[in-house]
């Protein structure tokens, strides 16, 4: 069967707002979230031959509703709870949405949902999982097929977070105060990890599977429209969108890596950039400034330079000062010394370099011993620079970044 | 990220456990696996055949060419592999040293090669 874009498409954009006004209603994510899904499945199904109902949401959350009725019906404490559903469900919802329903209800189930899924009782791959199903309403199997693992491990791993959520007693509500502050920076992790996925992994064999990054750039402007006034929301987008524009420059059609300083940048998309950029101007001048704005900014300023020449790296080094006073981490240090070295010369960006070396976390990484080899090679010693990029071939474990590694020490060496 | 699990052994050793300990491990073993597939992260365990049941496979003018092989009496061979797919690093060390063997006998951890790579 040909999945047909349209029904698709709104069915994704429905997905959220179902799953919320279930949950909204009878509590039970986990049960409601089975049913939503059996819903969509319905629909998709459906709704290609027989056409779009004239209310589609309200159809989903009628279909939704009898499933859950059913699956309660089946259960042990069957009387008390179905008296509880019929008791709870107004019957205008199973027939439809007045055409002048609040839509600020839809928006708040939504982000609530999203928030839920991000629950800190679960591990990052949990997170990214059960936000794809019950956010992005991607099925288990599409799931599966993006992350290349079998299906029944990945429906363990949603059931799993699933009951996580159900065991840590949460309730259907939105985080208040320090703790939304704080779930939305989880909120937005999961998305950037996402996105991250998508950016970096080649295209597998399954052509069916979701891109990833597609995904997340969805779900990413969606969060935006929620939350219009977060800087950090419109920073995390523009960054995807940046970062994205240069996709088609980043690898060779044989799947080698392209360095930014030898990507044909006519290739890069000139309209996502555009956007990116507008996006990340506006952002950083309402505030307050965060990572991913500042990110996005470095974004920006590569993709605004012409030519790798053009590059205004005073800018970008004093951009990843500012970032590593906002979020210190090792990989922030490793990009300030390559900003370091374009500006004051390689020795300099080594000198950082060695602080980095007697970090635990850092020391036996690949990237750290690519960047050595880079500015050694800059500095003109051949002979060292090769060494380090053999040595990072043989830490590196992705493919095509070890192919990348054994190329560069084989350019040395001869 | 994936991570390959590779138990080692051979048949003398494993000889020399009493029989009647085999259905304890065999069960430590099967919770293990239970337990790691329950939280979506083992995506495989086998066990291999004796190193008799072994062959090796050539290819002669384009047909396959089997022997008997190889013949490891004397060292430890490949017993069992397991296939995890888990957060990082240090969860792979984790779930390898739950491994009901781990305190007597080391378990070997290999990243698997994947084919995302970060902007260079």
């Amino acid at each position: 069967m040909i999945p047909d874009r349209g029904v698709e498409d709104l069915l994704r954009e429905l997905a959220p707002q179902v799953l919320g006004a279930l949950v909204r209603r009878y509590g039970q994510f986990d049960t409601c979230e089975d049913a939503t899904q059996e819903a969509l499945l319905r629909a998709a199904m459906r709704w290609p031959s027989e056409g779009i109902p004239d209310n589609p949401r309200g159809w989903l959350v009628t279909v939704a509703s009898h499933r859950l009725l059913d699956e309660v019906r089946s259960h042990q404490s069957r009387r008390r709870r179905e008296n509880a559903i019929v008791a709870a469900t107004p019957q205008s919802e199973l027939l439809g949405r007045p055409a002048d329903a609040d839509p600020g209800a839809d928006r708040d189930d939504s982000l609530t949902l999203l928030f839920l899924c991000c629950h800190p009782a679960l591990s990052p791959p949990s997170q990214i999982a059960l936000t794809l199903r019950a956010v992005g309403g991607l099925t288990t199997a599409q799931i599966a097929a993006a992350f290349l693992v079998p299906e029944a491990t990945m429906a363990q791993r949603i059931s799993r977070a699933k009951q996580s959520i159900r065991t840590s007693g949460t309730t259907f509500t939105m985080p208040e105060g320090p703790e939304r502050a704080e779930r939305l920076r989880a909120v937005l992790h999961v998305l950037y990890l996402l996105f991250n996925e998508g950016y970096t992994a080649s295209t597998g064999p399954d052509l069916t599977a979701p891109q990833l990054s597609d995904e997340a750039i969805r779900l990413t402007t969606w969060l935006r429209r929620l939350l219009p006034e977060d800087a950090e929301v419109a920073g995390l987008l523009a960054l995807m969108l940046l970062t994205e524009a240069r996709r088609p420059a980043r690898t060779t059609p044989d799947g080698a890596l392209v360095p930014l300083a030898e990507q044909d940048r006519n290739t890069w998309d000139r309209t996502l950039i555009g956007n990116g950029v507008a996006l990340v101007t506006e952002a950083l001048a309402r505030g307050p400034v965060g990572p991913y704005q500042v990110q996005a900014a470095i974004a920006a300023v590569h993709d605004e330079a012409e030519h790798m020449d053009a590059t205004d790296w005073p800018q970008i080094l004093a951009l990843y000062e500012l970032l590593e006073q906002l979020a210190p981490s090792p990989m922030v240090t490793l990009n300030r010394a390559v900003a370091v070295a374009m500006v004051h010369g390689p020795s300099a960006g080594l000198v950082l370099l060695a602080a980095l070396e007697s970090d635990n976390r850092m020391v036996r990484h690949h990237r750290l011993l690519a960047t050595r080899a880079h500015l050694l090679e800059l500095a003109g010693e051949r002979t060292a620079a090769a060494a380090d990029y053999r040595e990072a071939a043989r830490r590196a474990t992705s493919l095509p970044e070890r192919r990348h590694l054994t190329t560069c020490a084989a350019r040395l060496a001869s | 990220m994936k991570y390959m699990l590779l138990i080692y052994g051979n048949q003398e050793k494993w000889s020399s456990i009493p029989a009647e300990t085999w259905p304890e491990a065999i069960a430590k073993q099967d919770a293990f696996n239970k337990k790691y597939q329950g939280t979506g992260e083992l995506l495989g365990a086998y066990g291999l055949a004796d190193a008799a049941a072994a062959r090796l496979v050539r290819r002669t003018d384009g047909t396959p060419a089997v022997t008997d092989g190889p013949y490891l009496e004397t060292k430890e061979y490949l017993a069992s592999f397991y296939l995890l797919d888990c957060e990082n690093e240090q969860r792979a060390y984790e779930i390898a040293a739950d491994m009901p063997w781990a305190d007597v006998e080391p378990v070997e951890v290999w990243p698997v090669l994947h084919e995302a790579a970060a902007d260079l």
